[in-house]
């Protein structure tokens, strides 16, 4: 039988995750469906587990300077209900499973799982969200994008907890968020893409640019970006579409029972066409 | 006043199962049960050179084809026997049962089974189709991997096409599909007290589980009494298949003495359960100057995996259907069930009809949008009428009231006006299909195979008992079949007995499937009523039986295919409007019709129910419902992969019926079950035709598949 | 083994098992509570939904060690109260009811839905009940069942 333990507050969670070789278990719900076994059978998880979604430090959200700290125990549904966490991820997080996933599953975990097709994730990337990595002698913060490394890999040590998502202000002009999914609801992604952009009259303040699940993680290019801030529209035009296939470049999905890798490229390509050209350029 | 059969009545097991207090197999205790974990093959194709057994400790056992009691046999009596209880010497799919392991505790037994080690000498294997009809590894079934191959010819194919001005040569292709009845398969068996082996299942057919598990054992069928327990869904997908599972269960509870019980999980029962037969159809039409079909060549290929089970009936009914409502002058059909290294496709909602359905519907739109002519004016002119004749050269007995149902739908969804409004390719569609469903067994199924028979027997209380076999599965026949008896008796509802059928109390009127319940049985039941009635009097307990007989001016040859291959037709029309979205290809569902003649509804939100419920899954089949194999696996195993529609994929369903009574059928009812499935996924891919402007040439139409064709052309 | 104590059906229990045992089988086979169904195991199809505080779950996806001090509500519980007595009146009613196997999570999904939106429209009760799949009905029944019985409701919720 597999262990599990039930600490009374995150400084026994800490003392016990730096000790043994345990899982973190927040919602449970990617862990469960990974480790099921069979009908009535206990899943059949790898290492004792550690129980974390009742613990109070965990579970806040609450404002910080220039930004929104999301504790790991913090469920999709809460933070649907919460009305400072930014309206894309909210659309986002609409997205995953359903009504009784989201009541349990949390951000953290969906973080944890890395999975490359994470919906939450891609806004995340896109959001600048941190990850606070916390151990009994360390604490840490990485960009999202430093902390998942490839699909299911993170930097996450045997010795760590990821106790906080923190998400900068990022003030909007405007942002886009769509899932294409296996089916209307209750779906897994076949690609999604975020953009979130900041305009000042004809100028691009600031751009961000996520496509989820058409690569090992997910596709953001800060050099990309960086062509695009601080310039008029009218001068990006002549160069959107150049812009435009060097995504193309960066974009290499694949095959798989969900979808196929033709079909996912060609639609991330035309969503982000969509994005670029008729919502940021205001194209007709 | 007289109440019309029709009118709803609450269904009388829906606060029961509203509640969760109704037991279904799993919610039930037996007690000193243990539990089976069947062993599978891994390979699709391969002979079996060992099997390890780890030790076993005390309290397990390992049951095999060694197993099965002198006088007994390795083969499973269903339509046909080829399907062993236990691959002992060779596996033709993967997911073969090899063997049972039983015992106390579940996470036991999967340890246990984790550590046999089988030993395969690999065979190549042919998995599709066209390996199979190559040969390829050699014939699995046969010389030719063909377990069935039909030929029916109407008037003079050979001469049309010799007069023929033009050729059109089509090709329709349909999937997989997997049932996901709610509740997955299982059976439990026991030895009772007075000697019998007792099974008791969740499924369709309990006199087909006791003819199966009697010629395994080798025993009278009267020493097998099987029990029908509430069943969470079935679709076909418990026809035959719970023969499947009972037959080494029964083995084992011989060898063991003890209850065992056989529970799948689902990730267990998509892969290996049967699914509906995948098919290829080909047409060659030939038209005269004026665009008129003159005659049709159809090919018809169905991939029936790696045992025949009910194949050859499946492909009887597609080739029976696949000139759908038309009547098509100078035809000739050839037929053939394939065998594959697949797992044995099975019975399905429609059995061949949807292929056969789906294939011709598309045809004559690709026809229709050829020759740029309005589809619904172009598929009119070959409606079939009472006097016509079928594929088979048999006859429509009965009135066809298509064109009124299609004046019908199209008030409904304004079909004429939105096809002439929406312009091909611009992204909006709406779809039409044509439908009908021979009520009942094909052929002679009813006469010469299944005989039913039921019995009713007054108490002296007053109650009545209905003693039939067939079952209530989500269809809504616990309700049905009390409103026929209690109209014709003039008796409350209530004052029916219908309990789930034991085979040791009822007599055998057949199987739940073919949509034959109401249409058959319910005749029988009505029959019977009225029987009973004259007698009703009588102080004493009365006892009365009926027998079906073949309704006068049917005729049929069996051997020949040639005659009233079924004595009445459900009808339908669908309309499905539709909108893709440009950028990727997503179809959102924008408004679903329906009318069907079913004869008279014995409850109109039961029909109603099923209606919703069976376009529902044919959407799910024509959109949605993709299921690959590879190797010999379904790549699509769980549900979160295998994706069936939710409350948010389609919007709301309006639908209609329009009365035709047919003589024959209790108060005028006709079948209805699978009909109501039959039509959809047509209408579907028609409204997607119009709106991407490009043929839709097989389902699921994915947006991966809408894709593809748009960009090749 | 640890102690588990929980409120089921406003009965409390000290359950002695396994932490990591799925609520939906210390239900099933220690309470004998079999109102929920496994009918997937993956937290799909929400036939094992209860209410765990109120919120809707899908049993097969919570371990029983995170139900400490939990109140959960199953099937059973829910049919004793007049909430639960006017959702399965209102299905019934309606023909919502084919096989039955996705029905008890149907009702708590409903209960869940209009305990927090009383007045439903039919995209929020489509939405409320994305996570419990049904092969019979096709929705619209069960759909009109959950509006039916908002409207008949009146004051229930």
């Amino acid at each position: 039988m597999v262990e599990s333990y039930r600490p009374e507050d995150l400084r026994q969670a800490m003392n016990i995750r730096a000790e043994k070789k345990v899982l973190p278990f927040a919602g449970g719900t990617d862990l469960m469906v990974r480790y099921r076994y069979e009908s009535t059978a206990v899943p059949e998880y790898p290492a004792p587990v550690l129980f974390l979604n009742h613990l109070p430090e965990l579970r806040h959200i609450r404002r910080i300077d220039r930004g929104l700290s999301i504790g790991a125990a913090v469920t999709l549904t809460e933070c649907l209900e919460h009305e400072a966490v930014p309206e894309v991820l909210k659309e986002a997080v609409r997205t995953i499973a359903a009504p009784g996933i989201r009541n349990v599953a949390t951000l953290a975990g969906n973080i944890c799982n890395a999975s490359p097709a994470g919906d939450s994730i891609c806004v995340l990337y896109a959001l600048d969200a941190g990850i606070k990595l916390t151990s009994p002698e360390s604490e840490r913060i990485m960009p999202i994008s430093q902390f998942i490394t490839g699909p299911g890999k993170t930097v996450l040590r045997q010795d760590e907890l990821l106790t906080e998502i923190i998400l900068p202000d990022f003030d909007e002009s405007m942002h886009y968020f769509r899932k294409v999914g296996t089916r209307r609801a209750n779906a897994l992604s076949k690609l999604s893409i975020t953009g979130c952009v900041r305009m000042n009259g004809e100028l691009i303040e600031d751009i961000r640019i996520a496509v989820g699940a058409v690569a090992p993680t997910v596709v953001r290019s800060p050099e990309l970006e960086k062509r695009m801030c601080g310039r008029k529209r009218d001068v990006l035009r002549a160069e959107m579409e150049d812009i435009f296939s060097r995504y193309g470049q960066l974009i290499q999905p694949i095959d798989d029972q969900r979808s196929t890798a033709v079909y996912r490229k060609k639609t991330a390509l035309n969503l982000l066409r969509y994005f670029l050209f008729e919502l940021v350029l205001k194209e007709e | 006043m007289k109440t019309r059969i029709s009118t709803p009545i609450e269904r009388v097991d829906a606060k029961e199962k509203a509640g969760g207090s109704a037991r279904y197999l799993a919610d039930m205790s037996f007690e000193g049960m243990l539990f089976a974990k069947t062993l599978r093959s891994a390979e699709a194709r391969a002979e079996i050179t060992g099997v390890d057994i780890p030790e076993l400790p005390d309290g397990y056992f390992y049951i095999d084809a060694r197993n099965i009691p002198a006088g007994g046999k390795n083969r499973i009596d269903m339509i046909k026997d080829d399907w062993p209880v236990f691959a002992d010497r060779e596996v033709r799919f993967a997911g073969e049962t090899i063997g049972l392991l039983v015992g106390p505790d579940r996470k036991t037994l999967n340890r246990l089974r984790d550590k046999v080690k089988v030993e395969y000498r690999k065979r190549e294997p042919a998995l599709t189709i066209d390996e199979a009809l190559a040969l390829k590894g050699g014939a699995i079934h046969g010389e030719d991997n063909i377990y069935a191959d039909y030929h029916l010819v109407k008037g003079d194919p050979d001469g049309a096409f010799s007069r023929a001005a033009r050729i059109i040569d089509d090709r329709l292709d349909t999937g997989y599909q997997e049932h996901i009845y709610m509740e997955p398969q299982g059976v439990v068996a026991k030895p009772e007290e007075d000697g019998k082996l007792g099974i008791y299942f969740s499924g369709q057919c309990p006199f087909y589980i006791r003819h199966a598990v009697a010629g395994t054992l080798g025993v009278p069928e009267e020493d097998i009494r099987v029990q029908h327990v509430v069943t969470g869904g079935a679709f076909g997908g418990k026809e035959h298949y719970p023969d499947v599972i009972s037959s080494p269960l029964a083995v084992a509870v011989r060898a063991i003495g003890r209850p065992i019980g056989c529970f799948f999980d689902r990730v267990e029962d998509i892969c290996f359960t049967p699914k509906r037969h995948p098919s290829e159809i080909l047409f060659r039409t030939a038209l005269d100057e004026s665009g008129r079909i003159i005659g049709m060549d159809i090919d018809v290929k169905i991939n029936a995996g790696a045992y025949e089970s009910c194949s050859m009936v499946v492909l009887q009914r597609a080739i029976f259907s696949v000139n759908s409502v038309y009547d098509i002058p100078n035809v000739r059909i050839r037929g053939r069930a394939v065998a594959t290294n697949n797992v044995p496709s099975d019975a399905y909602r429609g059995f061949g009809a949807p292929q056969g359905l789906f294939a011709m519907e598309m045809h004559m739109s690709h026809i229709a949008r050829d020759l740029q002519r309005d589809e619904k004016e172009f598929k009119t002119a070959y409606l079939i009428r009472k006097g016509g004749l079928t594929v088979t050269n048999g006859l429509i007995h009965e009135e066809v009231k298509l064109p009124e149902m299609l004046e019908k739908i199209d008030a409904m969804s304004g079909y004429s006006r939105k096809a002439e409004v929406f312009i091909p390719g611009k992204w909006r569609g709406i779809g039409l299909s044509l439908f009908n469903h021979g009520s009942g067994f094909t052929g002679n199924g009813e006469q010469d195979l299944i005989q039913g028979v039921v019995r009713m027997r007054k108490r002296v209380d007053g109650r009545v008992d209905l003693l039939v076999s067939n079952v209530e599965m989500g269809q809504g026949l616990q309700t049905t079949f009390r409103k026929i008896a209690a109209m014709i008796l003039e008796i409350p509802v209530d004052k029916v007995v219908y309990n789930d059928p034991n085979t040791g109390l009822v007599p055998d009127s057949g199987p739940t499937c073919a949509s034959r319940s109401i249409a058959i049985v319910g005749y029988l039941v009505q029959e019977a009523a009225k029987k009973l009635k004259t007698r009703w009097n009588e102080s004493d307990i009365v006892e009365v039986s009926h027998q079906y007989e073949t309704p006068d001016g049917i005729s049929w040859d069996q051997e020949t295919f040639q005659g009233d291959a079924y004595p009445s037709y459900g009808w339908g029309v669908n309309v499905v409007e539709v909108e893709v979205d440009p950028l990727t290809y997503e179809v959102t569902t924008r408004g679903i019709w329906a009318v069907h003649d079913v004869g008279v509804a014995i409850d109109d939100k039961i029909v109603e129910g099923q209606v919703d419920g069976g376009i529902i899954q044919a959407l799910g089949y024509g959109y949605l419902e993709k299921l690959e194999s590879k190797d010999g696996m379904y790549q699509q195993r769980t549900m979160a992969d295998y994706v069936i529609p939710t409350s948010m994929d389609f919007p709301r369903i309006e639908s209609a019926l329009v009365e035709n009574p047919y003589e024959f059928g209790p108060y005028g009812a006709k079948g209805a079950g699978e009909l109501v499935f039959d039509g959809a996924a047509a209408a579907f891919a028609d409204a997607v035709q119009m709106a991407v402007d490009r043929n839709m040439c097989r389902i699921p139409v994915t947006p991966e598949y809408i894709m593809e064709v748009r960009d090749n052309g | 083994m640890a102690e588990v104590r929980l409120t089921i059906n406003g009965i409390e229990h000290t359950l002695e098992t396994d932490p990591l045992r799925r609520l939906l089988d210390v239900l099933r086979e220690d309470l004998k509570l079999t109102g929920v169904k496994e009918g997937c195991g993956e937290g799909e199809c929400g036939a094992c939904s209860v209410l765990k505080d109120g919120l809707l779950v899908n049993s097969c996806m919570v371990p029983v060690g995170t139900c400490e001090g939990a109140r959960i509500i199953t099937p059973e519980g829910l049919r004793e109260t007049e909430r639960g007595r006017a959702i399965r009146d209102a299905y019934g009613e309606a023909g919502a009811v084919q096989c039955g196997f996705c029905t008890p999570g149907m009702m708590m999904a409903a209960e869940a839905l209009l305990e927090r939106n009383p007045n439903p429209s039919e995209e929020e009760v489509r939405e409320a009940l994305a996570g419990n799949l049904c092969r019979c009905t096709g929705y619209d029944m069960i759909v009109e069942g959950v509006l039916t019985a908002a409207k008949r409701g009146k004051g229930l919720w």
